[in-house]
């Protein structure tokens, strides 16, 4: 247990999504186990047997979302449903805990904590809780701390409202380095389609590890594949795409087998490509700032409603198209394909599909130009709106 | 019945057989809110009961639907049939589908409570509000699908075939959409009572407390459904059915042959989902409303069989015929015999006396089963009493005295563990270890280690154990949960459920059931798995063996999990348990 927690406090640091002293893990198996910054514990030790999960983490995010967003909504807001594919499926909405400058309310806290996976908790940070096991509420602290990543810098572009000089402060490191690109860091990776199975593995787990280190995707999320003359080797659903080594499905193109139930939930848009275009590997990422690009639509009076099935209007970040579709069955099967013409695209709210007909160097140079880009053009805009920081 | 309520009717049929009586009857609310409905409810009507013997007059078969029954919510056309199990000794409960559960609540009741013995088989005849018995003789004797067929008509039906008419201690009670009440013997528990079958027509609509959120809650729901790959994947239950899970468990090593003595050979590895499609292109079915639509029929309308009748019907030989396993599944079915209990039972036999049937004797085989001749009269007892029987009780791979699904304890600790710990013997639904040892949700975890398992297993049984009341699939857990769920169920009754409460009502419903086979005399020395698995790996054809289960591991790991469900040593509740409990 105690290396699971390690382990987990690891990727969160490696990840640089919540600030390293200011993290707090908690894990009841036969005895309480905890770790982390003291105060934080404290607050855990009052609101964890509440819960009845099996742990708990809490987190200060790198960006103060715990007090960026309290400030950007109403007071009597309770709750935000973000805009993001992955609120959307596994989160529903996150409560907000206000404090109003009052003591921290624990009931409060263990009430939200029993029925969702994860709050904000003004001014302290992200609770999350898991029912099973340690990865599980890592799993969920990410979600969490992704959509509401999405939607703070989302509603900083479009609300309208001017930021005050505090709000500055808290951005400015944020802002800062926005100014400075992900490192081009496929050098090292093979242009050529690898040759052999085993070679094909590897490929795999290096594209998967590198789109982790070089934060286009959170360890739990996103997918990879590649086309074999068997069919279609994907990673597996809910696989570290850190950790791939033995987590690669084989999925046979005439469904003689299906072992590759355990498959990415993704498999249906990956087949679907490989059918329509001439990819032979897939590199799926949530790269935050492709999201947040998708999202801020400037549409006016459209009459779809419901943007991540229906919208067809036809959008793009400079080439690269955006178009609609759910995770799974979703949807997403039928839109993406014939958008990869151009080896790149964005699902709305969701995240970035890039493929290549040689190795994963392609697709990774693709999609780190594609957030790289974005991110000028979100730091650009945020400027033009509120002004030098 | 009470008009104020949302989601329940708050009604019970009471039919008593010994007087020929039909009445109706309130439900507390309070029973309600706390049991929910179908598992919880049933276990907690059969609180002054639970002591009485499986197949006496006064023990009740209960029929329990829940509050999510009859609305839009997702996979929750289900009931729970419960009653003791005259295989295992239990209390008992089977989920089951198709749409006699939808009927029942359309027909205004949350529950169907059956006591007494009829001099004359019966049929009992249900429609809105009302009820009564018809005489049944006429039917008696007949097969479940001619039953199912001189009762066609407006609604559904559930019956019993000669098996249950007789007895067999896994007989089954299955509904005219082919669905199945299965495992513990509840159709001897019916056949006990000369009822033959019931049949059930409703329309009434259930009431909903918000609609707007239920309409929500349907939408998170089947989002979610949609991203799993399990049940609308590629290659997921929604298109293969359960036989989708074949291919993945051989791979892990979890299927069994020859009574758990080897692993699924490569062979027998061809009665998988891609060998039912090519050979039958089945089509698929769902119970009442359900968007996952699971169930496989021919073209000729007869149902396919699950992945644990494949399973168990491919274990008994080296090179199964696909043909010969579906026509034993299927007669199975007709006779009104449990498939898994019947395969396992004669998976027993055929290892005492050293020889297992080929498929073209399954048929008669079943026959004598159902109808208790010759051989069959010991093989109609279970696994477990017929080892006995035979002075062999080491080949009887049962917990407490259920037999095991087609799923080998060797390659899953949560499923070893979840085998003994289960209140209904050795089932692999009551804490669904596969979920998360196979199927990777709703996380992966390492099915080789008990590191972590009794506490995984402890949530997961009360989970499941509010599904199993709620009533919701089983299947939907992959994908959706409490949290979900709990949305759900608050939209339709108004009342404020959380994923936490349903985790404290599952609690209070799997312990109830725990304190009730510990009146029964259960306690920690029916908490185990056979020896085999503690003392033998599992041979595969491939060469590479399973080892088996690490008896000190599992221990050390079943003693915690007494700790966390506040068991003592002797894995035994308080004797005032029931005294704080609604």
């Amino acid at each position: 247990m105690i290396r699971q927690v390690r382990s987990c406090r690891d990727k969160l640091h490696a990840a640089g999504m919540v600030r390293p002293e200011r993290l707090a893990i908690l894990v009841e198996d036969d005895q309480l186990l905890q770790e982390g910054a003291e105060d934080l514990l404290a607050l855990g030790r009052d609101v964890f047997a509440g819960t009845g999960a099996m742990a708990m983490m809490i987190a200060e995010p790198d960006v103060p979302l715990q007090t960026l967003i309290p400030m950007s909504i109403a007071a009597d807001v309770h709750s935000l449903t973000p805009l993001d594919t992955e609120t959307r499926t596994f989160l529903h909405d996150i409560p907000v805990i206000r404090r109003h400058r009052g003591p921290l309310p624990h009931r409060e806290i263990i009430a939200a904590l029993r029925r969702r996976k994860g709050v904000l908790v003004e001014d302290v940070g992200l609770i999350a809780v898991g029912q099973m096991t340690v990865e599980q509420t890592y799993v969920n602290l990410s979600s969490l701390y992704h959509a509401l990543f999405v939607s703070c810098l989302l509603r900083l572009v479009r609300s309208g409202r001017f930021l005050g000089a505090a709000e500055k402060d808290l951005l400015r490191p944020l802002v800062r380095s926005l100014s400075v690109d992900i490192p081009p860091a496929f050098a090292d990776m093979p242009s050529d389609f690898p040759d052999n199975c085993s070679a094909v593995r590897h490929a795999m787990a290096q594209a998967g590890r590198r789109t982790v280190e070089l934060k286009l995707v959170d360890s739990f999320f996103g997918n990879v594949s590649c086309r074999s003359d068997q069919g279609v080797l994907i990673s597996q659903t809910g696989a570290s795409l850190d950790h791939l080594d033995e987590c690669i499905d084989l999925v046979p193109d005439d469904n003689s087998s299906t072992a590759g139930i355990t498959a990415s939930s993704e498999l249906v848009a990956h087949r679907a490509i490989y059918r329509q275009t001439k990819a032979r590997v897939i590199l799926h990422g949530h790269p935050k700032f492709s999201v947040i690009a998708s999202l801020n639509c400037a549409e006016t009076d459209c009459p779809v409603s419901d943007c991540w099935r229906e919208c067809t209007r036809p959008r793009s970040i400079g080439p690269v198209p955006i178009v609609a579709g759910e995770i799974g069955a979703g949807g997403i099967a039928e839109t993406l394909p014939a958008a990869m013409a151009g080896g790149i695209a964005i699902v709305y709210g969701h995240g970035v599909f890039a493929c290549g007909q040689q190795g994963f160097r392609d697709p990774l140079q693709a999609m780190i130009a594609l957030e790289n880009r974005c991110r000028r053009e979100y730091l650009n805009r945020l400027i033009s709106i509120q002004g030098a920081f | 019945m009470l008009s104020r309520h949302y989601g329940w009717h708050g009604c019970l049929l009471h039919v008593d057989l010994n007087r020929q009586s039909i009445r109706t009857c309130a439900i507390e609310p309070q029973l309600l809110h706390s049991y929910l409905g179908g598992r919880g409810l049933g276990v907690r009507l059969l609180r002054d009961a639970h002591h009485r013997e499986p197949c006496s007059a006064d023990m009740p078969l209960i029929f329990a639907v829940g509050p999510l029954g009859g609305t839009a919510a997702p996979t929750s056309a289900r009931m729970s049939v419960v009653s003791r199990s005259p295989l295992t000794g239990t209390v008992f409960d089977s989920s089951c589908g198709g749409s006699f559960a939808w009927h029942l609540k359309a027909a205004g009741f949350d529950a169907l409570l059956v006591t007494g013995c009829s001099p004359q088989p019966v049929l009992l005849d249900i429609k809105e509000g009302t009820a009564s018995l018809v005489p049944a003789s006429r039917l008696w004797g007949q097969t479940v699908s001619v039953t199912h067929q001189a009762l066609a008509g407006a609604g559904s039906c559930a019956a019993i075939g000669p098996a249950g008419e007789r007895q067999v201690r896994y007989a089954n009670i299955i509904t005219s959409e082919g669905n199945a009440a299965g495992r513990g013997g509840l159709g001897a528990v019916m056949g006990a009572k000369g009822l033959k079958a019931i049949r059930v027509d409703g329309r009434r609509q259930t009431r909903v407390a918000q609609q707007s959120r239920l309409a929500q809650g349907v939408r998170d729901v089947m989002r979610l459904l949609k991203a799993s790959p399990f049940v609308f994947g590629d290659l997921g239950i929604s298109r293969f059915g359960t036989p989708a899970l074949v291919d993945v468990l051989a791979q892990r090593r979890l299927l069994p042959a020859e009574n758990f003595r080897k692993t699924l050979s490569a062979p027998a590895i061809r009665i998988n989902a891609a060998a039912l499609h090519q050979r039958y292109q089945p089509h698929k079915r769902g119970c009442h409303g359900c968007p996952v639509a699971c169930k496989q029929f021919t073209e000729a309308g007869d149902k396919l069989p699950e992945f644990g009748s494949l399973g168990h019907f491919a274990a008994l030989g080296d090179n199964p015929d696909l043909d010969g396993i579906v026509a034993a599944a299927r007669r199975c079915n007709d006779l009104g015999l449990d498939t898994q209990s019947a395969a396992a039972s004669l998976a027993c036999w055929s290892e005492i006396k050293g020889d297992f049937p080929r498929v073209e004797q399954l048929p008669e085989l079943l026959e004598m089963i159902a109808y208790r001749r010759g051989v069959g009269e010991l093989l109609a007892q279970g696994a477990q009493r017929l080892a006995d029987e035979l002075h062999q009780p080491q080949a009887a791979m049962t917990v407490k005295g259920l037999e095991l699904p087609p799923l080998d304890p060797r390659g899953g600790c949560g499923l070893a563990l979840s085998y003994v710990t289960s209140n209904r013997g050795a089932c692999h639904l009551r804490a669904f270890a596969l979920s998360h040892e196979v199927l990777r949700k709703p996380v992966a975890t390492d099915p080789l280690t008990f590191a972590g398992k009794a506490r995984i297993n402890t949530g997961a049984e009360n989970t499941c154990a509010a599904v199993d009341s709620l009533v919701a699939c089983r299947f939907a857990l992959v994908a959706a949960g409490l949290e979900e769920y709990a949305a759900l169920l608050t939209a339709v009754t108004g009342l404020d459920y959380t994923a936490g409460d349903l985790q404290a009502i599952g609690e209070r419903i799997f312990l109830t059931e725990r304190f009730y086979n510990q009146n029964n005399g259960f306690d920690h020395r029916d908490d185990v798995l056979p020896p085999r698995f503690f003392t033998s790996g599992m041979a595969a054809a491939e060469g590479a063996d399973m080892a088996p289960v690490d008896g000190e591991a599992f221990a050390d790991e079943l003693r915690r999990y007494y700790r966390f469900r506040g068991l003592d040593e002797q894995g035994r509740l308080p004797a005032t348990y029931l005294d704080g409990q609604p």
